[in-house]
């Protein structure tokens, strides 16, 4: 027994879902089960299965079996209609239809690279939605209209910027103009945003060396972060002229990032390190609060649902699920 | 006898004797009156009823003095007439009233005159009859307001009689008669009911009667208890018949403000009494004082049937007179509720049926001023209830709380009122867990222990079948009666089905956050008052019930589980908690010496070392009970939510689990019964299955448990129970979490090595039962080949044995020469053996490299890892891991039998460590060691059976020679000794070991060569048995040269050979001097397969016997000779 004084013993995951058999590569929380409150997650698998979990009884409640066998690196859910999209590496990016316990493909969109870079979604209310997928080209990024599957076009850096393949999107729309913005991190450690309706970089920045492994942006304080396979996560903002801006870099204990999150509340950004551990920083002022040791091999992906529970996925099969600082 | 069946005939045979009587009034007329009637029949009686019934009026009427014996029998007579006629007419009947009611009146006295008790018999006959007789509405004509002087004079004479009569019969039927005068008799002769209004007039009629009647009658309830139980009933039924009569709500409503002009003269309407209300309000408060006399004086009442008039009784005024009797509604709701416990079913089943008749009627509950008054007498119960149980017995507290149980039962839903009082509330708790208080002093509790955590896969099928009350009997500070505890529960699941389950189980809640001294009794109440929430089990009386939704009861549920299960309420020290690790620092201490087998037995109760104070044995009885009733308490949750409850499965069966393998009796057995009820709630058809289908929830507590492992001790047990009742489809669940046991054991590997190894145990053991080793080579190979072995043995003789010529001789030697030949060349043809043995390894060790082979399969790598841990453990210095490490070993090699690139080098590996086993350990880990080899022979023989000839035969054998001398003179000590039980695991282990790896004749040798010693008779027996084991694995491995060897030692019969160019045998052993081996090779000989012939081995002729018996293969050819035996 800890003794008075002691610290406290380190935090545990409320719990763990056990049962997807293969590496976790992709978590996404989807809202709040009606009845009972709890949300629903998502995972997607080494072995291309995506699990539906419920979070009242930590079972499974549906296994979607859609990419062959090939590793399922991305899960969104739309808005409006129970709609799951799913990125797989069998070059294949699938919509399911999930209402009434439907469990079925009702369209899919072929892709063009085979890389791990995760595509983004723009959906609002209206039923037209935007997607970004990595294109053809190794360094090309495609923009569709979805659903008609329309393309939009593809941005490709200009000649000679050897920014290397993307390797994760980001679309945005700022609250004051109805343009798309894509931030997108590539291969050489540099952040670009892309003005997605003019086709051109608005600004880029270099804050990393190793390649870009995810990043998430804050479109209220303008400021996003950045993790890369190097030894350190970025903190950069954007400012009236679209201009990217280093803020500040954290330094990390051990090097390799290999998801990271925003808590929908802008309060807490956990990232998904290689070194086995999530970290958890605060938002505001990147002070780490807590280190979560569970995982015994890279923990591939995080994420956040809407009431706060903390997700991460890892190749040891095992998603742990955390309940930290709640939500205010 | 003649009949008159005709008004003339009988007039005929009636007239003389009517006259005569009229004449003469004497008895002896009278008699022969009556002897005639009895021959008219009853149609010309009634047409001569006036003319017959003259004379006896004449009779009675006429003035002066009678004798009492001729008014009896004119009374008789009268009766008689009366009984087979009816009265017509309104004047007869007042007429004959009165002059029979004057019968017994002496106008002197003013009272019941005295006559004989015969001639008041009679009367009150004549009066009963008289007024049955009356014809159809006569007798409503009767009651009107002139009779009621007449009527009175009647009723207070028969009240008098029924009270100061000595004779019981007489009483009797002045009480029946005065049941019949009200207008109350249960005879089948008053087919019509009455009217509202006839009843109104009856009523008014009847009320100048009721002060008199219900105080007689009181008077007579009240009186003697030897009076018999009969006058009391029938006393209780014209009480509550003649109250409930008059008091009707019913006809009191009806009753105008102002009282109309009766047309009757003043005296008799003074007598009248008008039923107004402010009557109606004084009456019922003097029948309220009755009322109690009648219940306090009746309710204990010893006969069961006055009690069960009683019941009627409160039915009946409760029923009619709720309003004008309600003041007496508590003392009289508070008898039927006594009663509905009552000892005798028969009241019992009565007064439940009242209750239910009342609740349908909604008597209490249609009724604001029954519910006040329930309310307040319930409000005042539970204000005295806590002294109450503090001073009453057993019975007292038996009945005080019937009567709570009742007012629950009749309130209802209502009970939220006197619930919602803080200070009721407060006081009814504070009584509960009064008397709620276990007695924690029996020690028994602390120390009954379940030593074999085996059992537990074994006890859940055998208390499965137990019912729930049978297993645990608790014992309370403050009574004994079963049945107390039982009301008290039903108490709590009514308080639970009708109150506010929020508002209750908050109270109780923070009951049992107040103080340790409160929590069990909390707990206890908890548990029913979900169970109660859920439904009862007996009938509901109301239908409006609030009842709380399924949702609801699971939120109060989860809250309670999980104030149960928190940290601080789950893990109480319920042993001295040191005891384990202390247990195992005594094993290490004392050395080999200390395992034998009741190894527990040596545990010394003081611990010097014990730093910390030690928890009282109350203290710890107290925990061992609360975790109890807390386990109950989840059992009780999970019948009540039924299905439900498969939700909280993730938080509830982990900690259930837990404690399943606890060491306490008492709690493992609750925990089990707790999963049996579990199971039984969430649908599941077994615990196998329970635990089956919610693995992934265990897995996920184990592997949290895990990370801290300090706080969890137990953590380990719980994967234990989880893999001893699951199937192979848990392995990939459990795989990660068996990689933490794995990593967390080789960080605390000095601490808990002990808890890991058996979770190791039974993670191997059903690992090498999920999956079988079907297609091994190594055991059913070698067993079918040893089979065919002796069948050949079996079968070749016969072809010999049918003649024996020269010819067959010569062949034989001719071919036994060429076998020899090709053996010889054998030899130099083929492989160096030594070679052979030490190849496969160093071809293993260069396999080994994971990363190019596929995958292994889940099992093979679990298998693996463990049998890596068992190198380093083998050589723990406590013995009883050691042995452990040393079973878990064994089921390694078995799983990884199939795979020989694993299993080759880590046997190469695990080697030494075995060895030291073997050779330098106590008895238990050699027999055990031994048997690790036998396994490991069949898979990996060859490699085995160099190495095992190299390092561990010489000395092993080594030691069995020098100790013989030692173990030959010993005395009976001596198999109390280490070296003994050393000697014995050895030659134990050897035999199977031998048959096993296949040894090579020299080998064998070696090995029979230090045996032989042990077949003496000096030998201790065991020894001896021993010996004569390996020698029973040598015969199946070499029979020939064990046969030999044996003859050597001993020869019970002489060699002929079969040709006389032969010579004759001569056996070292054949001097038929029975010496110190003869029993011993005599038993061994029998056990030979029957005649055998080797396939290579010679005919001992004399060119092959080099000498008698110094060497052996110049002698083996005696074996043809044992045909002969």
């Amino acid at each position: 027994m800890a003794a008075p004084g002691h610290p406290p013993p380190p935090p545990d995951p409320q719990f763990v879902l056990r049962g997807t058999q293969a590496a976790v590569h992709a978590l996404h929380f989807h809202g709040a089960d009606e009845v009972q409150g709890h949300p629903l997650l998502f995972s997607g698998c080494q072995s291309g299965l995506v699990h539906i979990w419920s979070l009242r009884t930590r079972r499974p409640e549906a296994i979607l079996d859609g990419h062959g066998g090939q590793c399922v690196t991305w899960l969104h859910t739309l808005p409006q209609g129970h709609q799951l999209l799913s990125q797989g590496r069998d070059l294949r990016l699938c919509l399911w239809s999930l209402a009434e316990g439907r469990n079925a493909v009702v369209d899919s969109v072929p892709l063009e690279s085979v890389g791990f870079c995760r595509s983004s979604v723009l959906a609002g209310e209206q039923p037209r939605w935007t997607l970004a997928v990595p294109g053809q080209g190794s360094d090309e990024v495609r923009i569709l209209e979805m659903p008609s599957k329309t393309s939009v076009c593809t941005l490709k850096p200009e000649q000679g910027a050897k920014l290397g393949m993307p390797m994760c999107l980001r679309l945005q729309q700022a609250d004051s103009s109805p343009r798309p913005l894509l931030l997108a991190g590539y291969e050489d450690g540099s952040v670009a945003l892309w003005d997605v309706s003019e086709r051109k970089v608005c600004s880029r920045i270099a804050c990393h060396e190793e390649p870009v492994m995810g990043l998430d942006f804050d479109p209220q304080r303008a400021r996003g972060v950045s993790g890369s396979a190097g030894k350190a996560l970025a903190v950069w903002s954007v400012d009236g002229q679209q201009a990217l801006q280093v803020c500040r870099t954290h330094p990390l204990t051990n090097p390799g990032i290999a998801d990271l999150a925003l808590r929908p509340d802008r309060r807490l950004l956990a990232t998904a390190g290689w070194d086995h551990r999530v970290r958890v920083f605060h938002w505001r002022t990147m002070k780490p609060l807590a280190v979560l040791a569970f995982h015994s091999a890279t923990v591939n992906c995080v994420a956040f649902a809407s009431n706060g529970l903390l997700a991460a996925g890892s190749k040891d099969q095992r998603i742990s699920v955390w309940s930290l600082y709640p939500c205010t | 006898m003649a009949v008159f069946d005709t008004p003339e005939e009988a007039f005929g045979a009636l007239r003389p004797v009517c006259v005569q009587l009229t004449k003469a009034q004497t008895v002896e007329n009278v008699e022969h009156l009556q002897t005639r009637l009895q021959r008219v029949s009853d149609s010309a009686l009634q047409e001569l009823q006036q003319y017959v019934l003259f004379p006896l009026r004449f009779t009675l009427k006429t003035p002066g003095p009678k004798r009492e014996r001729l008014i009896q029998s004119v009374v008789e007579c009268l009766t008689f007439i009366l009984s087979s006629t009816c009265v017509r007419e309104q004047e007869l009947l007042q007429e004959l009233f009165s002059e029979l009611s004057a019968c017994l009146y002496s106008p002197s006295s003013q009272k019941p005159a005295a006559v004989s008790e015969e001639l008041k018999l009679a009367v009150i006959q004549g009066l009963s009859t008289l007024m049955h007789s009356a014809y159809g509405d006569i007798i409503l004509t009767f009651y009107e307001p002139s009779i009621l002087p007449r009527l009175g004079f009647a009723v207070s004479l028969l009240l008098g009689l029924a009270e100061q009569e000595k004779s019981k019969q007489v009483k009797i039927a002045a009480l029946n008669c005065l049941q019949v005068l009200l207008f109350q008799c249960e005879c089948q002769d008053h087919p019509r009911s009455l009217d509202e209004l006839e009843q109104k007039q009856l009523g008014d009629l009847f009320a100048s009667f009721l002060p008199g009647i219900s105080t007689t009658m009181t008077r007579v309830i009240t009186g003697d208890f030897k009076q018999g139980h009969s006058i009391v009933v029938s006393s209780l039924k014209i009480f509550y018949k003649t109250v409930g009569f008059i008091m009707a709500d019913e006809q009191l409503r009806a009753i105008p403000k102002v009282q109309a002009k009766p047309a009757v003269e003043h005296r008799v309407a003074e007598l009248m009494v008008h039923r107004e209300a402010d009557w109606v309000k004084s009456t019922g408060e003097k029948l309220t004082i009755l009322i109690k006399k009648i219940i306090e004086c009746v309710s204990a009442h010893p006969h069961w049937k006055v009690r069960l008039e009683l019941a009627e009784l409160v039915e009946a005024l409760l029923l009619k007179c709720s309003q004008s009797l309600v003041e007496s509604a508590g003392p009289l709701l508070k008898a039927l509720v006594g009663l509905a416990n009552d000892e005798s079913p028969e009241v019992q089943a009565q007064c439940n049926k009242v209750l239910r008749c009342f609740a349908e009627r909604k008597v209490v509950m249609g009724n604001r001023a029954f519910a006040d008054i329930l309310s307040e007498s319930l409000h005042s119960l539970a204000t005295s209830l806590p002294r109450l149980m503090n001073s009453q017995d057993d019975q007292g507290k038996f009945s005080t709380l019937s009567l709570f149980l009742g007012y629950l039962k009749l309130l209802g839903p209502k009970v939220n009122f006197v619930l919602n009082s803080g200070a009721h509330l407060q006081r009814l708790s504070k009584a509960l867990i009064q008397v709620l208080e276990l007695d924690v002093t029996d020690i028994k509790i602390v120390e009954e222990r379940r030593w074999h955590p085996d059992d537990l896969s074994a006890s859940p099928k055998t208390s499965a079948t137990q019912p729930w009350n049978q297993i645990q009997r608790r014992y309370f500070r403050f009574f004994t009666d079963e049945r107390v505890f039982l009301l008290l529960r039903q108490v709590c699941q009514l308080l639970g089905y009708y109150g506010n389950l929020y508002l209750l189980v908050d109270h109780f809640m923070e009951l049992y956050h107040e103080s340790v001294v409160y929590r069990k009794q909390a707990a206890m109440v908890l548990n029913e008052l979900v169970a109660g929430a859920a439904g009862l089990e007996g009938e509901d009386l109301h239908e409006e019930r609030v009842e709380t939704s399924k949702e609801e009861l699971r939120e109060i549920v989860t809250s309670v589980l999980e104030e149960y299960t928190s940290q601080e309420n789950w893990y109480l020290v319920t042993c001295i908690e040191a005891e384990e690790m202390e247990e195992e620092r005594m094993l290490k201490e004392s050395g080999l010496q200390a395992i034998t087998s009741g190894a527990h037995a040596c545990q010394v109760p003081s611990f010097p070392a014990f730093s910390k104070p030690s928890p009282t044995i109350c203290s710890m009885n107290s925990n061992i009970w609360q975790i109890c009733i807390q386990l109950e308490g989840i059992g009780q949750f999970a019948r009540a939510l039924g299905k439900d409850f498969r939700l909280l499965l993730m938080s509830a069966l982990y900690p259930v689990l837990e404690k399943a393998g606890d060491q306490t009796l008492l709690i493992s057995q609750a925990a089990t019964s707790t999963m049996v009820e579990i199971g039984q709630a969430c649908g599941y058809d077994s615990l196998r299955h329970l635990i089956n289908q919610n693995s992934d929830y265990l897995v996920n507590g184990i592997s949290l448990n895990l990370r801290h492992l300090a706080l969890h001790p137990h953590t380990t047990k719980v994967l234990e129970v989880m893999l001893r009742n699951s199937d192979a489809s848990l392995l990939p669940l459990v795989a990660d979490v068996v990689q933490d046991i794995l990593s967390t054991l080789d960080q605390f590997y000095d601490k808990r090595a002990a808890s890991f190894v058996s979770v190791l145990h039974a993670l191997l053991a059903a690992l090498a039962q999920w999956f079988p080793d079907t297609g091994s080579p190594g055991q059913s190979q070698e067993r079918r080949s040893g089979a065919e072995e002796r069948g050949h043995l079996h079968t070749a003789p016969a072809v010999v044995e049918s003649s024996t010529t020269a010819e067959d001789i010569e062949r034989f030697l001719l071919d036994y020469l060429k076998e020899k030949d090709v053996a010889d060349g054998n030899v130099s043809d083929l492989d160096n053996d030594e070679e052979d043995q030490s190849a496969p390894p160093k071809v293993d060790e260069n396999d080994s490299r994971p990363d190019v082979e596929p995958p292994l399969p889940v099992q093979i790598q679990i298998a693996t890892d463990v049998m890596e841990r068992c190198i380093h453990l083998l050589s723990d210095k406590n013995l009883k891991i050691r042995l452990k490490v040393l079973d878990v070993l064994d089921l390694c090699v078995l799983v990884l039998q199939p795979h020989k690139n694993q299993l080759l080098p880590l046997a190469h590996r695990t080697w030494p460590s075995l060895v030291h086993r073997l050779t330098n350990d106590d008895p238990l880990a050699v027999l055990r060691a031994f048997k690790v080899l036998r396994t490991l022979g069949g898979s990996c023989g060859d490699f085995l059976r160099s190495r095992f000839c190299k390092d561990v035969l010489p000395k092993l054998a080594g030691s069995l020679v020098t100790q013989a001398p030692v173990s030959a003179r010993a005395g009976p000590v001596y198999s109390h000794t280490l070296a003994f039980k050393l000697q014995l695991a050895v030659l134990q282990g050897l035999g199977p070991l031998c048959e096993r790896l296949d040894l090579g004749e020299g080998d064998l040798n070696k090995v029979a060569d230090a045996c032989l010693i042990y077949l003496s008779a000096k030998q201790p027996m065991k020894l001896q048995e021993a010996a004569r084991s390996v020698f029973l694995h040598l015969m199946k491995v070499d029979p020939d040269s064990t046969w030999f060897l044996l003859n050597e030692l001993y020869c019970p019969v002489p060699f002929t050979p079969p040709h006389c160019s032969l010579h004759p045998v001569q056996l070292w052993g054949a001097t038929g001097q029975p010496n110190v081996y003869t029993a011993n090779v005599l038993h061994l000989l029998q056990e030979l397969p029957g005649p055998l012939l080797p396939r290579y081995c010679g005919w001992a002729g004399p060119a092959l016997a080099e000498g008698s018996g110094s060497c052996r293969e110049g002698c083996k050819g005696g074996v043809d000779n044992r045909s002969m035996l």
